[in-house]
């Protein structure tokens, strides 16, 4: 009897130690299709034991009874398993639908991204609205193939340069379409956007895809939409940074007087007069550099806070914004605020309705100046003049002009001149003495101080509509909307503005109203029938602009105390104003048509009447068609363990471009007409009004057209751990607007026709891989890049047009048939001219021979235009960028490298700077071969590479986990980060100046041209994201 | 709720497709369309004013817009032994050193100018009929102006394009055929005789009948035609309407004064005013200084030019080894007693003086001449001496005047108005005198630098029918 107890106690012992001990489950993961999943994570709840599945979906782990797996993986939803006693386990898990059939915001609808037959890039805004830049096209630098956005004006504020797949037109316009919640805006609304309070930008880019926007898609078209509310509990979201901004420098625009008296000695033995002079001020003063001077840097800061919610009928959102970028440059200051309202709700089962409401006011100042003349003062001049400088001032020569000059004052080249050396003063009574002096205008950094340039834009955005259910298939949707801007632009030019005083100062002011209404109607009509698939729209809409603008204009002023009209001279003030109206009316379809989920069709058409052109050509239509093949559908690729999915696709497609930019608004808007403009004449001292011919007229002015086939593909591999595309396109652009160039004996120099044809051709490439993706540490990346040729095919009489932008300055641009539409035309450099024939070369500091040997490439002994030849094309060959995003634990961290190679740009900002037009520069009579010296400017001296590599952005982020004290101040997320943009920034050898990407004038016959200009900067921000 | 649903929707369409037809045609409100102007008299005159507007030129610094007469000097003055650049300064330095070359961007902006004067004229003359009453003073207006035009035109660049009606891109035979000096001059007198029949003296800034007399007595006096000029001069110096002021200064600075007989208005600080007298001082304008007194036109006023000297030069402020033209100063002078006549020197109210009286009286003496080498007629010596006492100068010592002498004087007289290279080729003296100027400065001149190249670009579009002048 006790035996069997002891038996009985032993037994129950030990059957509960094998309960308490943990036991080996051997499980397999799969997904719905039966596929194994390898590299599933198989976590035991509330512990850090974990294992993944092997390359057959298999794993085996130890548990207790009671533990609860978690099993997952990217791309499916994850599942709960509680452990009883089972010894092994079959898990399917289920797709995560929101991930593979991700949805894409196309014109007047949506697709799933898996059925996409064009080429199309979304972007989801997970992080770009903590790039500390001050606009939304600024974000979006690196993140799309084939969209190259430049930085070519760097004031706060500024408008960066967009291009989608290279220079498709000559005067026409060359920016994408912009289209708010499928409204079409003009680009400069870019400027008022929120990007907080944006969701997704889908940016549109082959012919098929934007033809649907027919007219204006030829540029392509970016979409934009903004968050919407969901239903479900009220949710606060704020999101702020702080930053600050500094200017990367250039150092061969860097001098000091110390160095420059050193070469100087090295060089020649000895020092002359002039820079023993130059070292006394500078010792007296220190040097002065200039770039500290106008990069004064700056500070950025964002607050952004919104609201969202609903319930099951009505949801809506709203948000506020306020942004303050006080820019890189002296004077520059941007500012922007803005508030967004949109709601959407039921009014039954089968109607809806919705509203969105968006107004802005942006204000911004300028630097009214041009680096390049500030840059290339000396270092040995004062900003202001001081106690230690002011007594270099020689108040008796020029009439006395500078007899009044006192500490604080401007400093002014001038006032250094007719040094007496031997007695370390200023030469007395008027006499002659040593000059240093480059230039008799007044301090440069006083044109940007005593200026003050500005605009304020005030603009709503606004847009309601009506959605309308008839039944399962067919619903109709209606919208009327528009939007309003007001730009009020001041210029202000003060007494010490420049060397002529008084007399130079003005105030222009101007302001424009412009008003944009659209109304649209369609229907979409949507059907099943077994295996066939049938999504179509088809509507109508109209649209018009009205612009009015006036100006004023007074000058006169003898004080900077009043700056309004009426401090001016009455007699000055004069007065204009001017409107013009443009419509556009247009019917578009689409249908498209998805067989067995394998076989994909899109046909569109959009027919587009607009007032510009001329009465026999004043409609257009465009027409589309692509078609796409789900390969991985298929049976043979079902099995598949490396391919997953693969769409192949084809698009061909026609749009339009209306866009004429002549200079006048009026023959923009009424080109095919013969217009007169008023025109004055002064007849015996009074004006007379004439009317003048602005231009030739030509009634069949019409669209430019593009043509583009894109063939593509898109694939994921390894379960999607690796996806991307590749696109090659062809895209013929004809019918160009070109002002033909003609006698000017008709009375004009040019007429607009239609002439001409430009082709693009190129390859993107997007690639995205999960590295890593583990329940504490993952590692994706991003690699894009795009390269695009630009051919212009025809230019009508103007083949071999040689132009150039300033004719003190002449250098030259050839637009030449078989090669990109502008390209950089001059002489090639042979060698310098040895300094020892240059009549001062030590004058003024860092300044730089003028002139240059160049190579006689025809070898007939003369330099002459026979000797010219292509120098170089201002279209990089190649831009890419590469993307990193880590995870760790709570920590993420996100890099992105973006560079751009194959583009050159014309530096003339090196010809100020190093005052290569300085007399001391040239040179001397018994210099040899003169017959092969050019200036520089009109070589390749100047024509510099424009590649670089930057480090775009580094985001290092934490979000405080949900057990510490945000959730006990009802907080869900919390995250703080740490940003920086540019913080590495390299650009090549032989580039001298301080930002390769700014240009000083984008039109594309002369493309390419740079006077110094703004620089690149690099920003570091702090900034938090509070979800409650 | 079916139906109320159908009725919205054809509702809508329906409004789509009713505004269609207007819709896309909006008229524009702040420019006219061509089509339908040109009606009245009222409309015709417009149309005249703007040939006068096309004389004054731009004032801005853009090369695409037209200076037409603001950018004379350069083509007349600089070319002379009166002027040059006082740097040697960008393109303009080719003038002064005889290298210009047919890319010139000055060169091709005078021509482009003034064939779009040209083409203002034409409109004028193919719209007459709608002019009523007024034709005929139209008519003398417009040819009177495009005979000007022309006159320019052929004195500088030889053989032109022949444009006397408004022309289309497509009209290439008419556009690039050059036709020869002979048939332009045809046209220019043609143009002037019906001027001078339809024309008065009331107005300084509008064509009048004396302005039309004395280009055609210019134009008779190239051609050897020396009493039909005489004739012309004796008729504007009867007619009563002009005189010399008596005061030098006052010509230019005493605005529409007695002795103009076609100006050129401008206003000050305002859109219609003009910038090349700031170009002529030094950091005034654009340019470091152009129009620069060259040491031989100097010593020819020092020397000869009598009361007008202090008036029509001095001594540059800024850098005293050069000298700057006195005439049309648009920032004063106190010690001459000149007032500015703008606040902006670059948006100066100078009226630019195409002709005047003295002129006239020296021309006179010149159809006296005849093209000998002296005269002694007391009608030549009392017009001689009326403007040689006006600027504190004694009669011609000996009587006779010699061609030496009128050139000499009228080399003063009119010193910086754009007279002496016409004068020179004229008086067919333009190859000595230039030589030799040209070597005494280091550069060479030699007879092909009488005519400015016919602009590269329309040589370019011609496609090889326009033929360039020789030597470019």
């Amino acid at each position: 009897m006790k035996k069997s107890y002891f038996l009985l106690i032993l037994a129950l012992i030990t059957t509960a130690f094998l309960n308490a001990q943990n036991s080996e489950v051997n499980g397999s993961v799969s997904g719905v299709d039966g596929l194994s999943i390898p590299g599933a994570n198989v976590l035991i709840q509330g512990s850090n034991t974990g294992t993944t599945t092997d390359f057959d979906g298999n794993f085996s782990i130890s548990v207790k009874s009671g533990d609860v797996l978690i099993v997952s993986y990217i791309g499916f939803l994850t599942q709960s398993i509680t452990i009883s006693n089972q010894t092994s386990l079959t898990i399917v898990l289920q797709s995560d639908a929101s991930e593979l059939d991700e949805v894409v915001v196309v014109g007047y609808g949506t697709q799933k991204k898996s059925n996409l037959t064009g080429a199309i890039s979304k972007v989801t805004n997970e992080k770009l609205d903590q790039i500390g830049v001050a606009r939304v096209d600024d974000a979006l630098i690196g993140q799309v193939s084939g969209v190259n956005i430049q930085a070519t004006e760097g004031e706060a504020g500024s408008a960066p340069t967009i291009r989608i797949r290279g220079v498709g037109s000559i005067n026409g316009g060359l920016d994408p379409l912009i289209v708010v919640d499928g409204m079409v805006v003009d680009n400069d609304y870019l400027g008022s956007l929120d990007i907080n309070d944006i969701a997704s930008f889908e940016i549109l880019k082959d012919a098929a895809s934007t033809a649907i926007y027919g007219s204006r898609g030829s540029k392509g078209v970016i979409m934009i939409t903004s968050k919407d509310g969901k239903e479900g509990k009220t949710k606060f979201r704020y999101n702020s940074f702080t930053g600050f901004k500094e200017a990367h420098q250039s150092d061969p625009y860097y001098f000091t007087t110390l160095e420059h008296a050193e070469l100087e000695r090295a060089a020649t033995g000895s020092i002359q007069d002039k820079t023993q002079y130059k070292l006394l001020l500078a010792q007296a003063g220190g040097d002065t550099n200039w770039q500290d001077i106008i990069f004064d840097g700056g500070a950025i800061n964002s607050q952004s806070f919104s609201v969202s919610g609903g319930s099951k009928r009505t949801k809506f959102s709203s948000a506020l914004n306020y942004l303050h970028d006080e820019g890189v440059l002296l004077t520059d200051d941007y500012k922007k605020y803005s508030i967004k309202l949109k709601v959407d709700t039921k009014i039954n089962d089968n109607i809806s309705f919705g509203i969105n409401l968006s107004p802005s006011v942006t204000d911004r100042t300028r630097f009214d100046g041009s680096t390049h003349d500030i840059l290339r003062q000396p270092s040995w001049l004062p900003l202001y003049l001081d106690e230690n400088t002011i007594k270099f001032v020689n108040r008796t020569r020029d009439k006395g002009k500078y007899a009044n000059a006192k500490i604080g004052d401007y400093a002014v080249q001038r006032m250094f001149d007719d040094f007496d050396l031997a007695n370390g003063v200023p030469m007395p009574n008027g006499a002659s003495g040593l000059d240093i002096s480059n230039t008799s205008n007044t301090n440069p950094a006083a044109k940007v101080l005593e200026s003050d340039r500005g605009d304020r834009k005030f603009k709503t955005y606004g847009n309601a509509y009506f959605k309308i259910k008839f039944n399962d298939n067919l619903s109709l949707r209606t919208s009327f909307g528009g939007d309003y801007q007001n730009t009020s632009y001041k210029r202000w030019r003060g007494i010490e503005h420049s060397r002529k005083g008084a007399s130079a100062a003005f105030l222009q002011l101007s302001d424009t109203n412009r008003f944009h209404m659209v109304t649209e109607t369609y229907f979409t009509y949507n059907r099943s029938i077994g295996e066939h698939e049938i999504n179509s729209v088809f509507g109508t809409g109209a649209e018009s602009w009205n612009t009015e603008f006036n100006t004023a204009y007074g000058a006169g002023y003898t004080s900077d105390l009043i700056q309004t009209l009426s401090g001016a001279d009455p007699l000055t003030i004069t007065a204009g104003s001017m409107d013009y109206k443009s419509r556009l009316l247009s019917f578009f379809a689409r249908v498209n048509y998805t067989y067995a989920n394998k076989y994909l069709a899109s046909l569109s058409v959009r027919r587009d009447g607009y007032s510009v052109f001329g009465s026999n050509q004043k409609y257009g239509d465009f027409p589309a068609l692509s078609v796409g093949w789900k390969v991985h559908q298929e049976d043979f690729l079902r099995d598949s363990e490396v391919i997953n999915s693969l769409k192949l696709r084809l698009s061909y497609g026609m749009t339009g471009n209306p866009g004429v930019d002549t200079g006048n608004d009026q023959v923009d808007n009424y080109p095919f007409l013969a217009l007169l403009a008023s025109s004055n004449a002064i007849i015996d001292g009074s004006a007379v009004t004439g009317f003048n011919s602005l231009n030739i007229s030509n009634p069949n002015l019409r669209w430019e057209r593009s043509i583009e086939i894109n063939p593509g593909i898109d694939f994921g591999l390894f379960y999607n751990k690796i996806t991307g595309s590749i696109d090659y396109y062809e895209r013929k652009s004809d019918q160009l607007l070109l002002y033909n160039p003609i006698s000017s004996t008709t009375g004009f120099n040019n007429a607009l026709v239609n002439l001409g044809e430009v082709e693009n051709k190129g390859i993107e490439l997007e690639l995205r891989s999960r590295n890593v993706s583990k329940e504490n540490f993952s590692w994706s990346s991003t690699f894009i890049a795009s390269h695009n040729k630009n051919t212009l095919l025809d230019f009508a009489d103007a083949d071999g047009q040689i132009q150039s932008i300033d004719a003190k300055r002449a250098a030259e641009w050839i637009n030449q048939v078989g090669q990109p539409i502008s390209s950089f035309y001059g002489w090639v450099v042979d060698k310098e001219i040895p300094t020892e024939y240059l009549k001062n070369p030590w004058h003024p500091i860092g300044a730089k021979a003028q002139d240059v040997y160049v190579r006689d490439l025809n070898g007939d002994g003369l330099i002459d235009d026979d000797d010219k030849t292509i120098l170089g094309s201002p279209y990089p060959d190649l831009v890419w960028s590469f993307g990193n995003e880590f995870k760790i634990g709570d920590v993420d961290l996100s890099l992105l490298f973006q560079g751009s190679h194959g583009a050159e740009v014309r530096n003339m900002g090196d010809q100020y700077i190093f005052n290569h037009f300085n007399s001391g520069q040239d040179f001397n009579s018994s210099t040899p071969n003169q017959q092969f010296i050019k200036q520089k400017i009109f070589t390749d001296a100047i024509i510099q590479d424009a590649s670089y590599i930057a480090l775009r952005n580094v985001n290092i982020g934490y979000t405080f986990s949900d057990d510490s004290i945000t959730s006990q101040l009802g907080i869900s997320k919390a995250r703080v980060y740490l940003s920086g943009q540019n913080l590495m920034y390299l650009k090549a050898d032989n580039y001298t100046g301080f930002n390769p990407e700014s240009i000083n004038n984008t039109s594309s016959t002369t493309y390419g041209y740079q006077r110094a200009g703004s620089p690149v900067f690099k920003t570091i921000s702090l900034g938090v994201n509070l979800e409650f | 709720m079916r139906q109320i649903k159908n009725t919205l929707l054809i509702t809508l369409i329906a409004f789509f497709f009713s505004c269609e037809e207007n819709y896309l045609d909006p008229a524009p409100t702040s420019v006219l369309s061509s089509a339908n102007y040109f009606t009245t008299p009222a409309q015709v005159e417009t149309a005249v004013f703007n040939i006068y507007d096309g004389i004054q030129g731009v004032n801005s610094t853009s090369t695409n817009d037209n200076h037409a007469i603001q950018f004379e000097f350069y083509l007349t003055e600089m070319r002379s032994d009166n002027t040059r650049t006082k740097s040697s300064e960008g393109e303009s330095a080719q003038f002064e050193n005889y290298t210009i070359e047919s890319t010139n961007g000055i060169v091709a902006n005078y021509y482009q100018s003034f064939y779009n004067v040209i083409y203002r004229t034409n409109i004028v003359l193919e719209n007459l009929e709608a002019a009523g009453s007024k034709a005929v003073i139209f008519e003398a207006e417009a040819k009177f102006l495009r005979a000007y035009a022309y006159y320019n035109l052929v004195n500088l660049y030889g053989d032109i394009p022949l444009i006397t009606s408004v022309i289309t891109p497509q009209d290439y035979e008419t556009s690039y055929t050059r036709k020869p000096v002979s048939e332009i001059h045809q046209l220019i007198v043609s143009d002037l005789t019906t001027a001078i029949e339809g024309l008065d003296n009331s107005s300084r800034f509008r064509a009048s009948k004396a302005a039309a007399q004395t280009i055609l007595a210019k134009v008779h006096l190239s051609l050897g035609n020396y009493s039909d000029a005489q004739k012309l001069c004796e008729s504007i110096v009867g007619s009563g309407n002009y005189s010399l002021e008596s005061n030098f200064k006052d010509i230019f600075y005493n605005e529409g004064n007695g002795e103009i007989i076609f100006a050129v208005g401008y206003v000050p600080d305002s859109q219609e005013s003009q910038n090349f007298s700031a170009e002529w001082l030094n950091a005034v304008g654009r340019t470091s200084g152009v129009n620069y007194l060259t040491n031989d036109v100097k010593s020819a006023l020092d020397e000869m030019g009598g009361d007008r000297t202090m008036y029509s030069y001095r001594i540059d402020s800024g850098q005293n080894t050069q000298n700057q033209v006195v005439k049309y100063l648009p920032d004063g002078d106190s010690s001459l007693g000149i007032a500015a006549t703008s606040s902006d020197p670059t948006r100066a109210g100078n009226d630019w003086i195409v002709l005047r009286y003295a002129d006239v009286l020296l021309l006179h003496v010149e159809s006296i001449l005849a093209g000998s080498d002296s005269t002694s007629s007391s009608a030549a010596l009392t017009s001689f001496n009326t403007v040689r006492n006006r600027a504190g100068l004694a009669d011609d010592g000996d009587a006779v005047i010699t061609k030496q002498e009128l050139m000499d004087e009228r080399r003063v007289e009119l010193a910086f108005e754009n007279h002496r290279l016409f004068d020179l080729i004229r008086l067919g003296e333009a190859q000595n005198v230039l030589s030799a100027f040209a070597s005494s400065i280091g550069a060479s001149f030699t007879s092909s630098d009488l005519l400015l190249p016919i602009p590269q670009r329309e040589i370019n579009l011609s496609n090889g029918l326009l033929t360039q002048n020789p030597g470019y």
